[in-house]
């Protein structure tokens, strides 16, 4: 998009803190700004200012660390939608008057609902659209990866879950830290979610050779996206995963197997035939067992049961005897012996079924 | 069975190198209190294309000797020889592998040093086990198939039979939780299936003596002694190999003029010889 009619020159300071979600984007292309910051789309790179500090007193930056949250305080973030059934429900828009901070990953919208628990997200001025020299609105798509040619590890093991916080990058982190120790070279994947760096570096810090998520190929978050564009997503990563010689991917979902854009592509034969397994992260027994029944209805048997439910031995034994699977806590993923045998199990590709 | 006296640690109590005819005799301390020290036959000439050779000595735990044995025979190709110690004070059941004290993290964790040590790549090498080093050499192999090019057993004790039995004699849940076990051992066996898998024993090796684990269970499900157990354990694997559509690459060799011991096996029953026909050719990784 261009806009020329608002735009002006812009020399941004230096003090303006650079969001998580901008990381890959070249900062000497910002030149111009425009106020029209009601045209906001997805992905489009948003100059705001610190209003009021609410559930979001931090910020994450493009260089790794939380940077404290002030008044006053300018910022570089996405605009960009979030589903969070823990936090926020946001949508891609801003208003003139005011927007939401809707995740500390940088990610600037307008909020929906929010979870009882959660206070009133921190509330940003929009100050403008960044543009480059053209007064062409820039957009996180711009600095998507270069999409090697097609391919995949050899071997992707999907890590789904019942929810927010059922334990699923935890199992991720855990299963790419074992695999490593077995001598497999691992790339950790977040297909969906919202721009953040927890889970990122979580992959990183556990020793995945290669880390990537969706805003290495220009999302900002995947709600609301269209499934095509996001099964687009997951390929161009699998992609780069195989020209980094991984031997095999973690991928993780976001969210539980309900959520819009998760259930959506599960339910997808191709995206399913990505996949040589599945873990299931579950809360409780009676999630797990829920779980398995939803991912039956799409031809999925995971291959065992991970997540909270693993912390709780009563929880571990319902849901064992409740599913038939084996639950793998996240000790047992990180030891090498475990996750080895568990690669070798997803090695023949026989568990998930091609649903029509 | 019952490990012999500690003592017998003294064997590799020796220090400093040792140029023989085409390499080094080296010897390498534990680098960490967990840690595992080895000795390794450096050739002259390493080639690194060669995939090394890891070999885990028995009960006595004469590393050193497997290492100079090995090393006479294989240095000329430009093969590195590595046989870690599993010092009775610190590994007294490293044969099982799993348990309180890990073997397998400890070979796993001696690999990575000297991957970033020598120059040679430790991803991928032959296994060899004797005795007691064979019996942790295939249950180590059972969830690293993907870390070896051949696997090479000497007369083991006994083994885990691919079978519902609780493991280590069978794949099955063990009778009590033991730590690094992972109840999806048995359907992960297709890869280790896949292996090239050699199992040797003395012609002689017919016996029972006060080191093979013996009982009314392990009888009847193993056999008496060693060649019966090794012949009956190759069976199985070739059973079910074929049973899951896979042609197994997988035999048995009776060793000529040998009991169980290991210096005898290799010069009286050739079993380099035996290990090296196995290779018709020199495989590189």
């Amino acid at each position: 998009m261009t806009i020329d009619h608002l735009s002006e020159n812009l020399t941004l300071p230096d003090s303006a803190k650079w969001a998580f979600t901008t990381r890959r984007v070249d900062r000497r292309d910002v030149l111009r700004i425009s106020r029209a910051i009601h045209l906001a789309e997805s992905g489009d790179l948003v100059l705001a200012q610190v209003e009021s500090i609410g559930s979001h007193g931090k910020l994450q930056l493009a260089c790794g660390r939380p940077s404290e949250l002030y008044p006053g305080d300018l910022i570089v973030v996405a605009c960009g939608a979030r589903y969070a059934s823990d936090q926020f429900e946001g949508v891609a828009e801003i208003r003139r008057d005011g927007a939401d901070l809707l995740a500390s990953g940088g990610v600037v919208g307008t909020l929906r609902q929010r979870h009882a628990a959660m206070k009133m997200p921190t509330r940003l001025r929009p100050l403008g659209l960044l543009l480059d020299q053209d007064s062409r609105v820039i957009n996180l798509a711009r600095y998507a990866m270069a999409c090697p040619v097609e391919g995949r590890p050899p071997v992707v093991i999907g890590v789904v879950g019942s929810s927010m916080n059922a334990g699923k990058t935890s199992a991720v982190a855990a299963l790419v830290h074992g695999l490593r120790r077995a001598g497999w070279r691992v790339a950790g994947i977040k297909a969906t979610g919202t721009g953040a760096y927890g889970d990122f570096n979580a992959y990183e810090d556990a020793g995945a050779q290669t880390v990537l998520d969706f805003t290495d190929a220009g999302l900002v978050s995947t709600y609301l996206q269209p499934l095509p564009r996001l099964e687009e997503v997951l390929c161009s990563l699998l992609s780069a995963a195989a020209a980094a010689r991984a031997e095999v991917a973690v991928v993780e979902f976001a969210d539980g197997v309900l959520q819009r854009e998760t259930a959506g592509l599960l339910a997808m034969p191709d995206v399913r035939g990505l996949f040589s397994g599945f873990l299931f992260a579950a809360q409780d027994s009676l999630s797990a067992l829920g779980g398995c029944v939803a991912l039956a209805r799409l031809d999925i048997v995971p291959i065992a049961l991970t997540g909270l439910i693993a912390r709780s031995p009563l929880s571990l034994s319902e849901a064992e005897q409740a599913t038939g699977q084996v639950v793998m806590s996240r000790e047992a993923l990180r030891d090498p012996a475990q996750a080895g045998v568990l690669m070798n199990v997803m090695r023949q590709p026989i568990r998930v079924g091609s649903a029509a | 069975m019952i490990d012999p006296d500690p003592s017998s640690d003294d064997i590799c109590d020796e220090t400093g190198d040792v140029q023989l005819t085409g390499f080094r005799l080296l010897r390498r301390d534990r680098s960490s209190s967990g840690g595992l020290a080895c000795w390794i036959a450096l050739p002259d000439r390493i080639d690194p294309a060669i995939a090394p050779l890891v070999a885990v000595h028995g009960i006595h735990r004469d590393a050193r000797t497997q290492a100079t044995l090995f090393g006479h025979r294989v240095a000329e190709q430009g093969r590195v020889v590595i046989a870690p110690l599993f010092r009775y004070r610190h590994w007294r059941g490293y044969q099982q592998v799993y348990g309180k004290r890990r073997a397998d993290h400890g070979l796993l964790a001696l690999l990575d040093e000297l991957g970033a040590t020598l120059p040679i790549d430790m991803s991928r090498f032959d296994l060899f086990g004797y005795s007691g080093g064979a019996q942790f050499a295939h249950r180590f192999a059972f969830a690293y198939p993907h870390r070896i090019v051949e696997l090479h057993l000497l007369a083991a004790g006994w083994y885990s039979f691919p079978d519902d039995e609780p493991y280590p004699y069978g794949l099955g849940l063990p009778v009590s939780p033991i730590p690094g076990f992972s109840p999806l051992l048995k359907a992960s066996l297709g890869h280790f299936l896949s292996l090239p898998i050699r199992v040797y024993v003395g012609e002689q090796d017919n016996v029972v003596d006060e080191h093979v684990r013996s009982g009314a269970a392990i009888d009847r499900q193993q056999g008496l002694h060693r060649l019966e157990r090794g012949r009956r354990w190759v069976n199985a694997l070739c059973e079910l190999a074929q049973a899951r559509g896979l042609d197994p690459d997988i035999s048995f060799q009776l060793l000529p003029d040998s009991g169980h011991d290991f210096k005898t096996c290799v010069e009286r029953g050739g079993l380099i010889d035996a290990m090296m026909r196995t290779r018709s050719a020199l495989l590189h990784v």
